[in-house]
């Protein structure tokens, strides 16, 4: 049985990996320490708080484990072993985390010396009533697929009338699985809805360069939180350590909350983040939006299991705000109706799905609708907009849904992700307008369309603006190369199979 | 020797391995049996006693474990319970050289094949929890101190391949010495290609006959003063020198992870209490919970150079002797197979190791008794709580 106070407390140490520096000597720790050894009782609230969360570390000594205690069996083998910070300051004890080992020879030497990064993860197997032990104690290597991005606070150079985005962060596992008409992306075996949420909101902190204290809201939408009841979003608060602390309650002055509408849980709340970064009363600078799923779908051997074709797993965080603005918020048109295209009971492992009934009078009704209607609104015509981003549960709908509104290949095909990460339910059309950002030119017009069985859709009009560019600068780990990246890792059905349901 | 050295009277053990029928309680009792006959005591003269185990609360639901002993033994003398063998043995030196008492029962014991399924996990304890968070296991620490070895002293390619060699020797030499100890859980000899193999197999810098083995068993010894022993023995065998000393829990915070400073501390300590070096000591029975953990003794005591340990080793096992052969000196190491072949029941541990000394001092060693060029005086054991977390040295000493 798991400690409900331990977890609290190693996780408010170990997700972030805090530490503590003596401001007198300047010597390091991990964890949390009230004096220096070296420096006695005049260190004495003279230690200040560090966290190695978004530092680069480097790998000193590993071994390999073949045999893990029983917690951890589920992972398999794995590299474990000594991770230094600060030229060797700190250590901390480590595991290598994305990595199938095969069963091939291991030179532990070709592992040692190198650069890596620290990783949000589960911890390790408990059982499904229990709390969901998180850490990160668990690397990559900074040379593979996932960058060290160093995150640094940028002063604001403008402020804009109309609010919008100011920085975005898209997360996809290292995994694939390859599928006729598209690849998908598999969570590797410690990750979730909560580890992708976590790190795609940091990600868009290291975009946006803006001060995480500054956030004073956070949603998280999600269909797949692993947890019935239990917000991903206060996680992702205190990982990412959104808004002021207060370090001796250990509270975060922030809002954060979990949304629900299958796939627009997400694109939802980007008028809410919009309207409440525009509020006076309480000046609230910025705004989290996460959407982020690890989109569950029965075997293909059962019913439902024909979304076991097509689902993904991702992430995609867009902070808004008024200062730096990347992308205004033109305007938005939202449309309702209770249609029961998809869902998934209460207790149920795995989502139904109406069958033709989730393309005619679901899906194509309300995005078409909900597009119209916004371009009507706005008085816009599809040669007014540059970039068209939808819903993208498989490649087909989104193509015949542009085609329909008269949108040609040139303005639909960059927002078109499906086909590199599956259906990352809701992260799905926020990581098609990522890469729409992570492309266009200053003063370009995005319609984006998302669509939520059960059923609604939310049209927005976004216009980038001339702080696009220099923006982009800051994110390697953006679209192309998480679809393109040489450390891609492909696995077979029964590995998907295998990573998808987790520790 | 300024201060007064408590001297073992009676000393016994069971044979260690998978008691599978056997109680603890049964366990602890045998060896009890064997080391008051051996003192020619009886129950009635026993003062207090110190016992040792580290598992029974988990392993066997044993919570007051001094409850079990007064119950067994009829009692109400005052016991105390410790982790370590070694520890219950300071404690019952303390006691006397305070004065307090003039016979002490000393005792451990542990059953780990009880919670064979668990006992892995069981082993973390003795880790810092951050990692064990991190995916570590009762091995791997072993191994990263071997990495850190290598690294430090630069060794490849000839050099490198010595050591893996010279660790390989360890468990090789050891399982020899096992063929000779009733007691010893692995009596057979194995093969250096064996030890290679299954580091092979393992994928891993140290394979499973490099690390000492999970094991029931038990050991007791009778400790009295001068005084009062003078009546029960001739022969005095007395603890000479007893110091231990600590490190932090989590080994990566360790400043030096290539040696145990608290075993370098206490060995000091002991050799000042006793007013010798380390070359006076003739045997030594060390702490090999792995290979590695034999040859880091070596350097952590003094008797091999720091980063030479394994030169002193390879050397020593090309034609093996039945000792080390260390600047030109002869030292006999862990003559009764070590952990590794003796087996390992953590409490009980270093009731073995002190048994073996005090058999070696009083030349009833049998066909394992040790041929010294000069008379056997000193013997020291070495015994490590968690990886190096605490570390304890008992010099015993025949006067």
């Amino acid at each position: 049985m798991s400690s409900e106070p331990i977890e609290r407390r190693v996780s408010y140490v170990g997700d972030r990996l805090k530490g503590s520096k003596c401001t007198l000597c300047g010597k390091e720790y991990f964890r949390l320490k009230d004096y220096c050894g070296t420096c006695g009782r005049k260190s004495f609230d003279k230690m200040a708080d560090i966290n190695f969360f978004y530092e680069k570390g480097k790998l000193e000594v590993c071994t390999f484990v073949k045999k893990p205690t029983n917690k951890f069996v589920k992972l398999g083998s794995y590299i474990y072993g000594l991770v230094s910070f600060h030229d060797g300051k700190v250590r901390v004890p480590s595991r290598l985390t994305d990595c199938v080992l095969d069963d091939s020879e291991i030179n532990l030497s070709e592992f040692e010396g190198r650069d890596v990064v620290p990783r949000f993860r589960r911890r390790y197997t408990v059982e499904q009533s229990e709390v969901i032990p998180t850490i990160s104690l668990t690397f990559t290597f900074a040379d593979e697929y996932y960058p060290h991005q160093e995150y640094k606070i940028v002063k604001p150079k403008r402020e804009y009338e109309t609010p919008g985005i100011v920085g975005y962060g898209v997360y996809v596992s290292r995994f694939r699985i390859k599928e006729p008409m598209m690849e998908r992306a598999v969570p590797f075996i410690d990750e979730d809805a909560i580890t992708a949420a976590v790190e795609a909101g940091k990600l868009a902190l290291i975009h946006a360069g803006i001060d995480q204290t500054s956030i004073g809201k956070v949603y998280v939408g999600s269909e797949s939180n692993p947890y019935a009841v239990k917000p991903i979003a206060s996680k992702v608060a205190q990982v990412l350590k959104l808004g002021e602390e207060d370090k001796t309650d250990r509270l975060q002055s922030v809002d954060a909350v979990d949304t629900e509408f299958a796939c627009k849980a997400a694109t939802s709340m980007f008028k809410d983040a919009t309207a409440l970064v525009h509020y006076p009363g309480t000046p609230t600078p910025h705004a989290m939006v996460i959407g982020t799923d690890n989109s569950q779908a029965a075997p293909r051997t059962e019913i439902g299991g024909e979304l076991d074709f097509f689902v993904g797993y991702g992430s995609c965080a867009f902070i808004f705000g008024k200062r730096d603005v990347i992308a205004e918020i033109e305007g938005w048109h939202s449309l309702t109706s209770d249609t029961p295209d998809f869902w998934r009971r209460d207790l149920q492992p795995y989502p139904r799905h109406a069958g033709r009934f989730t393309g005619a009078p679901a899906y194509f009704k309300h995005i078409t609708k909900a597009a119209q209607k916004l371009m009507e609104k706005l008085g816009l015509h599809t040669s007014d907009i540059d970039y068209f981003v939808s819903h993208q549960p498989n490649v087909n709908f989104p193509t015949r849904v542009a085609r329909a509104l008269g949108f040609k290949e040139d303005q639909y095909m960059q927002g078109l992700q499906v086909v590199n990460f599956g259906n990352t339910y809701s992260g799905a059309s926020p990581i098609g307008l990522a890469a729409v950002l992570d492309k266009a030119k200053p003063e370009q017009r995005i319609l984006l369309v998302s669509y939520g069985s059960g059923a609604g859709s939310d049209a927005y009009s976004l216009i980038t603006t001339g702080q696009i560019k220099e923006k982009r600068k800051r994110q390697k780990f953006n679209v192309q190369h998480q679809a393109e990246d040489e450390h891609i890792e492909y696995v077979d059905y029964e590995t998907y199979r295998k990573l998808k349901l987790g520790l | 020797m300024s201060q007064i050295c408590p001297v073992i009277i009676g000393i016994g053990r069971t044979k260690f391995g998978e008691h599978y029928e056997r109680e603890p309680e049964k366990l602890i009792e045998e060896a009890w049996l064997k080391a008051s006959v051996s003192a020619g005591i009886e129950r009635k003269n026993l003062e207090a006693a110190y016992i040792s185990d580290y598992f029974l609360q988990i392993t066997n639901k044993i919570g007051i474990e001094e409850g079990f002993i007064s119950e067994l033994t009829e009692l109400h003398i005052p016991m105390e319970k410790t982790r370590s063998f070694s520890s219950a043995l300071q404690n019952a030196c303390n006691a006397i050289q305070a004065g307090k008492y003039d016979i002490v029962l000393v005792g451990g014991m542990e059953k780990m094949t009880d919670r064979w399924e668990k006992i892995r996990d069981d082993l973390m304890l003795l880790e810092d929890p951050w990692s064990y968070y991190a995916g570590c296991t009762p091995e791997a620490n072993h191994e990263l101190m071997l990495r850190e070895y290598i690294n430090k002293y630069d060794l490849h390619e000839e050099n490198l391949n010595k050591v893996n060699v010279a660790l390989g020797q360890i468990s090789v030499k050891n399982h020899r010495h096992a063929t000779k100890n009733e007691y010893a859980q692995f009596p057979k000899e194995i093969k250096l290609e064996q030890v290679l193999a299954e580091r092979k197999k393992g994928k891993k810098p140290l394979g499973l006959l490099d690390f000492a083995p999970v094991s029931d068993g038990a050991a007791a010894l009778v400790l009295a003063s001068p005084q009062v022993a003078r009546h029960h023995t001739s022969e005095f065998i007395c603890v000479a020198g007893s110091a231990s000393a600590t490190d932090y829990i989590t080994f990566p915070a360790r400043e030096d992870r290539t040696s145990f400073i608290a075993s370098r501390i206490a060995m000091q300590n002991a050799l000042k209490k006793v007013n010798i070096q380390q070359n006076d000591i003739q045997i030594a029975e060390l702490y090999d919970q792995s290979t590695l953990l034999e040859m880091i003794a070596l350097e952590d005591l003094g008797f091999s150079k720091r980063g030479e340990a394994w030169r002193d080793i390879y050397d020593s096992c090309r034609d093996y002797k039945g000792f080390y052969m260390i600047n030109g000196r002869e030292l006999f190491v862990n003559t009764n197979g070590g952990l590794k072949a003796d087996g390992n029941p953590l409490g009980a541990t270093g009731g073995a190791q002190i048994f073996e000394v005090v058999k070696q001092l009083r030349g009833e060693a049998g066909n394992r008794q040790v041929k010294t060029s000069k008379e056997l005086q000193f013997g020291c054991v070495s015994e490590l709580e968690g990886f190096g977390t605490k570390a304890y040295v008992h010099i015993l000493g025949r006067s």
